[in-house]
């Protein structure tokens, strides 16, 4: 795989956990998932790997549907502010994704470059859950994982479709059900944040 | 085909055809199509469970599918608790005011939702490939955060956000492992992830540790093992009752199936002892982290939560020290774990219809007021309690039996202080809950109770023939098979 394509991957889910508008983590969420099926479509091998990219494709051009319709439906009169400042967020996320890289040894990915951004995708996306509380963030925190995994999955020797179908199918139910939380949450207590929810507590 | 192979696809279209049924079957009759569907299920994964039981020593493996002793015994278990929710439903949905759906979707979203659930967790058990495995076990989430979430109030809102985001991040961490140890094995694919093919792995030792370290914390978070168990007291007390007793009688031990699986898997690669350790550490972590809270005055469903934490802990334990006296415990374990858990939680139903502060508060001298529903909380803590002569009592002491056996003598002595200290915290409330001071004087039987009452008769004949298990089961041919496991 490309090194410098990875690093834009890695920057773009650098640029989810620091952006403020959720309309610009989705666009920018939406463009990596769209880098990656064209990585995959361009390396596919067989009928299988060209469905998986495809499968890719449709999950990242459906998700970021979704998103742009949920950041409609759900206006916030002013954004949900995070508890730690943007760059604050990008630090804790960069020294994370370090100490990740440090600690996995050699995972047997096609190149050392795509486990370290695959891994620092996984990273950025367990930090943004961490640092925003806007219910909408923690969804995109999730789609930022797999995004890492996905890219992961690229590198692998040998892959499977059904997995990496069952994948992307699994991820679109989980950010469908997280939508209808969202929007409930939104009705509820009239903002989608996730400070909101903090009545159970032993 | 095999026979096995047979039944267990057609375990697995039953309840899916059942959802899509019930999604097309006239409002009037989605209960009664919820009751025959969920009737069938159970009859056929009871089928495959008897087969895999009945021949212990004979596994059926591919790629895709594998019923062996262990997944016959989580067949059984998921079958019987999938069925007894069913059944409990309706008393449980004429008590519904709110709800994420409206009035007139309402049954049907539940029954539909439910079944999509109880689909994805019959594979778990049976799925012969952790990659499939991993894929239907980040399948019940989204069903079963929806059903969390089912009333739609802000304390179950809360709770299926906390449980759905931190279950699929710890699932996401999972997933590396699985990529890890996929690039590892020669062939790649999916058989390069099959119980069969994970113990060829020809990758450095080393790499195989952080997968599997990864794997098992990513897990844990569905098991709900400390220390990252926080969804699951908030999920399984704010969750509609006869969702929370498959929650924790069926899914978690479910998942705590497939690391097992991969324990049995990646031993000889990362080493057994070693293996062993991960789980013992969180076995004793959740055992030590529940205790306190099965101390304190808690709400019903939030205290049988608790006790759900301890009882993960201990099938932890029991897997870590591995012996067949161990692991006899552990299948005693797992089963009266879900008969008396899930009778608790279906016990809840008629106890929130009889004193509506229960959702909120402990309760006490429940025993004074409804006698029947009183014996069922007292029956169903008692045994989670471990109470002579309950199996769970039976199934600990084979397992703290089996760490001494294992010369994990300090950790079979860490488990016995905290277990005594847990029963203690239990036997407290159990006092409490049955013959405490009661604040009510309503006598009148509470709604749904009758159900429940049967039940329990049906929970008191399992229980009791679960402990004399315990006199026939180690040593046998079913413990064998457990103790070599699927490959």
């Amino acid at each position: 795989m490309n090194g410098a394509l990875a690093w834009v991957l890695v920057a773009l889910g650098l640029g989810v956990i620091g952006v403020r508008r959720r309309s610009v983590a989705v666009a920018l969420l939406t463009v990596q998932a769209l880098i990656l099926a064209g990585i995959a479509l361009h390396d596919a091998a067989n009928g299988g790997d060209v469905a998986s990219a495809f499968a890719l494709g449709l999950r990242a051009l459906g998700l970021g549907a979704l998103f742009a319709i949920l950041v409609r439906r759900t206006r916030e009169p002013r954004p949900v502010r995070a508890a730690t400042p943007p760059m604050i967020r990008a630090g804790i996320a960069v020294a994370f994704a370090l100490a990740l890289t440090w600690l996995v040894p050699a995972m047997g990915l096609d190149s050392r470059t795509t486990e370290r951004a695959a891994l620092a995708l996984v990273a950025f996306g367990i930090a943004t859950a961490a640092t925003r509380r806007a219910t909408l963030f923690q969804v995109m925190a999730i789609v930022l994982v797999e995004n890492g995994l996905a890219l992961a999955a690229l590198g692998l020797p040998g892959t499977s479709a059904l997995i990496e179908l069952g994948v992307t199918l699994d991820l679109t139910l989980v950010v469908l059900v997280a939508a209808v939380f969202h929007e409930r949450i939104f009705a509820e207590f009239g903002a989608g944040d996730s400070a909101a929810l903090r009545s159970l507590r032993d | 085909m095999t026979s096995r192979e047979t039944l267990a696809w057609a375990t697995l279209a039953a309840p899916a055809l059942t959802a899509a049924v019930i999604c097309l079957t006239p409002q009037r009759l989605v209960t009664r199509a919820a009751v025959a569907g969920a009737c069938g299920t159970a009859a056929l994964a009871l089928a495959l469970a008897a087969l895999a039981l009945a021949d212990p020593g004979e596994t059926f493996a591919d790629k895709q599918i594998a019923v062996d002793a262990a997944g016959g015994l989580l067949l059984a278990v998921i079958a019987v608790v999938g069925l007894a929710s069913v059944l409990v439903s309706p008393a449980y949905l004429a008590t519904v005011r709110t709800s994420l759906f409206s009035v007139a979707r309402r049954q049907r979203a539940y029954y539909v939702v439910l079944f999509a659930f109880w689909t994805a967790l019959l594979g778990v058990p049976i799925a012969g490939n952790l990659g499939v495995a991993w894929l239907l076990i980040e399948a019940t989430t989204a069903a079963s955060a929806l059903l969390v979430g089912f009333s739609g109030k802000a304390r179950a809102l809360e709770a299926g956000w906390k449980y759905l985001i931190l279950t699929s991040l710890g699932l996401g961490v999972a997933l590396i492992g699985i990529v890890m140890l996929a690039a590892g094995v020669p062939g790649g694919g999916l058989g390069a992830l099959s119980w069969h093919a994970l113990p060829t792995y020809a990758g450095e030792p080393g790499t195989a540790l952080v997968a599997y370290l990864l794997l098992l914390a990513g897990l844990a978070a569905k098991i709900g093992w400390a220390p990252v168990h926080n969804w699951l007291p908030d999920a399984h007390s704010e969750a509609p009752p006869p969702v929370s007793a498959l929650l924790s009688a069926a899914l978690l031990p479910a998942v705590l199936l497939v690391a097992w699986r991969s324990e049995h898997a990646l031993a000889p690669i990362v080493g057994l002892r070693t293996a062993q350790d991960v789980l013992l550490a969180f076995g004793l972590v959740s055992l030590a982290v529940a205790v306190p809270f099965l101390w304190r005055p808690m709400a019903w469903k939030r205290l049988l939560a608790y006790s759900s934490l301890e009882h993960m802990g201990v099938i932890a334990l029991g897997i870590g020290f591995g012996t067949p006296l161990a692991l006899a415990g552990v299948a005693i374990h797992i089963a009266a774990h879900a008969v008396a858990k899930s009778l608790g939680f279906y016990a809840a139903t008629p106890l929130l219809g009889h004193d509506p502060r229960a959702a909120g508060h402990a309760v006490t001298g429940i025993g004074r007021t409804q006698r029947p529903l009183g014996t069922t909380l007292g029956i169903s803590l008692g045994t989670l309690a471990g109470l002579p002569p309950s199996p769970l009592f039976v199934s600990e002491v084979l397992i703290v039996a089996g760490g001494f056996e294992a010369g994990r003598s300090w950790a079979a002595a860490a488990a016995t202080a905290l277990l005594a200290l847990g029963f203690l915290g239990l036997a407290h409330a159990l006092i409490e809950t049955t013959s405490g001071k009661s604040h009510r004087r309503d006598s009148a039987l509470a709604p749904g109770l009758r159900g429940v009452m049967v039940l329990t008769t049906v929970s008191v004949a399992l229980l009791a023939g679960l402990a004399l298990a315990g006199v026939w089961l180690p040593g046998s041919e079913l413990v064998q098979a457990l103790t070599k496991g699927i490959s």
